[in-house]
């Protein structure tokens, strides 16, 4: 089987699973573990198509039908492979997770949970491989709709629905965006497919029209600020393996719908684009990383923690998008292939924190971190897990976010070789930017595996947890190890990855690694080599610990003791800083940038508000229409309906008399 | 790719900054105490704690776990690769194969990570406090840092330290006004990095303690201490080697033997790592200690010079 009846067939498994999971719904432990075991296959099977679509990529598969509007065309070249294969190795990890998750839902129907989980992840395969745009809406919007009923899944909640809520108004507002931008594709090529928009001249403000709506409409799924208010509330509604899949995965699907449109399709030949996206990037990634910092919820600070790095892979998108209108062969290469591996490692650990997130949630039923503490001794491995995203999202070497990170660095260098000035300006504040939020991401990632895993327990339930079940330990070590391997094994994603980009570009292939080193295309510019780092830490561990022989210091011994040190005073578990104390001096600090969402809110709010009146309007609209159309209709109905029981005596000669009356004009009909 | 040269230049400079990064710290302590009009402590008298530290017992509080334990030799490690990755003695940066200066600030976020997190993790209120406010002072200047190195970085075109230090040795980077300033503004940050008064603890003060150090006792105190120091000492040759390298050697001259002139310019080095240090106790003496919130008040100004080391870049001067 080729690539793309792998990835049918893995849909068809994704499907098949969602269905069987909805009919055994009343079981629900065998619901759960079907639903489950279901999408691990399917998500293996789609791993096996991304396997054969990187050894040689596979020839689009056209499934022609008469409909005018296009053929169904899927395709998987290499930005269609890495999305197929995000998707599929995150859902593996999250179909296992969930077999035992699921179980914390026991009073919902699990049935309709898997089945919107499994079909959700069936459609997000095909949206990043279909090549039609009107088939690609269809899929989106259907996409949108699942992911909707898995967020307002505990439906009880007053503020899941809200939530829900505020998440389909800015979905759909988006999706009518991007449908808008096809529109004009359509009008001018008469043709939903994507070869057709490729090949077609639009005229430039067209061009930025369609860019614009692409962007916008792409963005508000993506979570870029300003449109990033669903995020929040819908990722602490949704249930914590849902939030990984739409965190993780969904978002991405944004990150290629503008890769898609904005880069292939129309070809970026502007520079105000690409400003325009690095603006967006730079502003999500320092005012999500802020907002998050503020954050109890610990669903919530991983929500704005994801803006944040959607911030930073918009920054690297924006950066090759200028790269391109300038001509500039190397930048264009980084910020893309920068974009892509975020992408990739924005995956694996904002999965794996959702994860853990879920894994506190399963045992002690909060998300508030004021309310944890201590969980480090009695859920080790789920702490384990969680600091290793927390050292991911934060970018500290060795592990995957600082290899994308340091390409992103690497590409903003490049300004020096730009020749517009406006370039040559935000390139570089854009690395301070960078390295603000870095050392913002730290600090959320501090704070939260800090209170919730650390110190003393703050609560009764904090007090009684314990580790998580196997299959969600296991989802979740799964995701451990790909951050650690994407770290690790940058000499071999960074050529792939820059493949892929060349491919996307129609740009001539490069070589950017070589043994265990990479380098931004000039090994002159910079070099890294990730094993060399991790070789190099353990090594020189050697000398605190010779320092230690040297010194005679093991002797001395260790002694535990009962408190810590509080100045003589007896110690009290409410003496240890919570999230709350910590986060307190940098509401001081950037009190600026905090009245800024304030204001951002105040739009947002007045939207909602107009939202509400239209449904209140529609409401008020009905029984106008009602008194106008329905009751007339039902009057004159009701009016016939009497009259015509005149006819209905109930004697059956009448009747029969009907019957030869009705005979003798039919006759008369006929033989006129 | 790595040389066997490169490899042991790399270890000796690990080495020489652990054994003389002590020495600096004493000096600074000697000088204090001068300004007092006090006697002092000996210049070696840091050697002699870390020495009695490592004998002591160590005391660990129940809550700690493994991040605790682990902390003193992840930072030490962490230190001891950065020494080995800045051009110290020659131009050449030893381990500039495994990375460069992007690599060099977010090894000083690991250790931070890491300090951080043992502090909150035993509980401890004053460990809190100090993590939090650690974390505080470096979201206000590692940005400053790393702008100004990434300005010096797009003048030399490359991250790689050995780029950028040889091209200031042998002049092809003039200093501009760009560089003077954003020497300033990196001296300021390495300053405050450095943990001198304004914005940090002294030595045993009650009410802060030495915020995560506070529950650190024993071997781990003194390892704590010591990658403390080198941290310190450290960043002054990052300093030293990105703004001031003269003095060090371009790539071995051919007849001197490779072992004399690392040792010429080791002691032009030490010369100007200890005038380095003059200046900041000179500084830190001189000046009252804040309320930290109001840190950022000061830290804006270090933002200021490296936001204008950049303007003057961009219209080349």
């Amino acid at each position: 089987m080729d690539a793309i009846r792998l990835l049918l067939l893995s849909v068809f498994v994704f499907g098949f699973g969602g269905l069987a999971s909805l009919l055994l719904g009343r079981l629900r432990r065998i619901a759960r573990i079907t639903s489950g075991l279901t999408g691990a296959i399917g998500a293996a099977t789609g791993l096996m198509a991304v396997a054969r679509a990187m050894i040689s990529t596979p020839v689009p598969l056209t499934l022609s039908n008469q409909f005018p509007f296009g053929n169904f065309v899927l395709q998987m070249d290499g930005l269609s492979t890495v999305m197929v294969g995000i998707i599929s190795l995150i859902s593996l990890a999250v179909s296992v997770y969930s077999i035992s998750y699921a179980g914390h839902y026991s009073k919902h129907n699990l049935g309709i949970f898997g089945f919107f989980t499994n079909l959700f992840i069936a459609l997000m395969l095909l949206v990043v491989t279909i090549a039609n745009a009107f088939y690609f809406l269809l899929i989106w919007e259907m996409m949108t709709l699942s992911s909707y009923f898995l967020v307002t899944f505990e439906s009880e909640k007053k503020e899941t629905i809200q939530a829900g809520y505020l998440y389909m108004l800015i979905a759909h507002a988006g999706g009518v965006l991007i449908m808008l931008a096809f529109f004009i594709f359509f009008i001018t090529t008469n043709s939903f497919n994507f070869a057709a928009f490729r090949q077609v001249g639009l005229s430039p403000a067209l061009r930025s029209l369609v860019f614009l709506l692409a962007f916008i409409g792409f963005g508000a799924k993506a979570g870029m600020v300003p449109l990033h208010v669903w995020m929040p509330p819908a990722y602490s509604a949704a249930p914590s393996d849902s939030a990984a899949l739409m965190a993780s995965v969904m978002k991405k699907t944004a990150i290629y719908g503008i890769l898609r449109i904005c880069v292939d399709l129309l070809g970026a030949p502007f520079l105000w684009w690409g400003i325009l996206v690095l603006f967006f990037g730079a502003l999500s990634a320092v005012l999500g990383a802020l907002y998050a910092l503020m954050e109890h919820d610990m669903k919530r600070v991983l929500a704005y923690s994801s803006v944040e790095n959607m911030g930073i892979i918009l920054m690297g998108i924006g950066t090759g998008m200028i790269g391109l209108a300038e001509h500039q062969f190397t930048m264009t290469l980084l910020g893309f292939l920068a974009a892509l591996y975020h992408t990739l490692n924005h995956a694996f650990f904002k999965g794996l924190l959702f994860l853990g997130a879920g894994s506190v949630d399963y045992r002690l039923g909060t998300r508030d971190l004021n309310q944890m503490g201590g969980l480090g001794k009695l859920m080790p491995w789920t702490s384990f897990s969680f600091l290793i995203g927390a050292l991911a999202v934060s970018a500290i070497p060795p592990l995957n976010g600082f290899v994308s990170e340091w390409f992103t660095y690497q590409s903003f260098l490049r300004a020096s070789g730009s020749q517009d000035f406006i370039v040559r300006v935000a390139l570089p504040l854009c690395a301070l930017l960078l390295a603000l939020t870095g050392t913002l991401a730290a600090m959320i990632a501090i704070k939260t595996y800090g209170s919730a895993f650390m110190g003393p327990e703050r609560s009764e339930k904090a007090r009684n947890a314990k580790e998580s079940p196997g299959a969600m330990l296991t989802g979740m070590t799964l995701l451990v190890i790909g951050c650690i391997l994407l770290g690790l094994g940058a000499p071999l994603i960074v050529p792939y990855l820059a493949n892929v980009v060349t491919q996307l570009l129609r740009l001539p292939s490069v070589t950017m690694a070589q043994g265990l080193w990479v380098y931004p295309l000039n090994p002159y510019q910079a070099i890294l080599s990730v094993p060399l780092i991790v070789l190099l830490l353990a090594g020189l561990l050697i000398v605190p610990l010779m320092l230690i022989l040297i010194f005679n210091g093991g002797q001395a011994g260790s002694r535990v003791v009962s408190e810590p040190w509080a100045c003589g005073y007896g110690y009290s578990n409410r003496m240890s800083i919570t999230a709350g104390s910590f986060d307190q001096p940098m509401s001081v600090t950037f009190r600026g940038l905090y009245l800024l969402r304030v204001a951002i809110r105040s739009p947002m709010n007045a939207i909602a508000a107009w939202a509400k009146r239209v449904r209140e309007s529609i409401l008020r609209a009905e029984p106008v229409l009602e008194s106008v159309i329905k009751q007339p209709t039902t009057r004159a109905v009701e009016y016939l309906g009497q009259h015509i029981q005149a006819l209905q005596m109930g004697d059956i000669r009448m009747y029969c008399f009907y019957i030869i009356l009705t005979l003798a004009i039919l006759l008369l009909v006929i033989f006129r | 790719m790595i040389s066997i040269s490169s490899i042991l230049i790399g270890l000796l400079q690990a080495l020489v900054i652990l054994l003389a990064a002590p020495l600096y710290s004493g000096f600074s302590r000697v000088l204090r105490a001068k300004m007092h009009n006090r006697r002092g402590p000996s210049i070696f008298q840091n050697y002699r704690d870390l020495v009695k530290l490592m004998k002591r017992q160590e005391v660990i509080p129940q809550q700690a776990g493994w991040i605790f334990r682990f902390t003193p030799f992840i930072t030490m490690a962490a230190m001891l690769l950065i020494a080995a990755l800045i051009p110290i003695f020659t131009t050449q940066s030893p381990y500039g194969q495994v990375g460069d200066l992007i690599l060099v600030v977010y090894l000083y976020a690991l250790s931070r990570f890491f300090f951080a997190l043992s502090g909150l993790e035993t509980g401890s209120t004053f460990g809190g406090i100090g993590a939090r406010r650690e974390l505080l002072i470096s979201t206000l200047i590692e940005p400053v840092m790393l702008l100004v190195l990434f300005v010096m970085a797009l003048l030399a075109t490359s991250t790689n330290l050995s780029v950028i230090s040889t091209k200031i040795l042998i002049g092809q980077i003039p200093y501009y006004t760009s560089v003077w300033l954003g020497m300033l503004a990196f001296a300021f940050a390495v300053f405050v990095e450095m943990g001198k008064i304004p914005f940090d603890l002294a030595e045993a003060e009650q009410e802060l303690q030495e915020g995560p150090l506070t529950e650190f006792s024993g071997r781990a105190l003194a390892l704590m201490k010591w990658s403390i120091y080198m941290k310190q000492m450290v960043l002054v040759a990052l300093f030293i080697s990105v703004f001031l390298p003269f003095g060090n050697v371009i790539r071995f001259p051919a007849g001197m033997p490779l072992f004399v002139s690392v040792v010429l310019s080791a002691l032009v080095f030490f010369l100007k790592v200890m005038i380095f240090y003059f200046i900041a106790a000179l500084l830190e003496n001189a000046m009252a200690r804040v309320r930290f919130l109001k840190a950022s008040n000061i830290t804006w100004t270090a933002l200021g010079a490296a936001i204008l080391s950049f303007v003057f870049y961009l219209a080349n001067v």
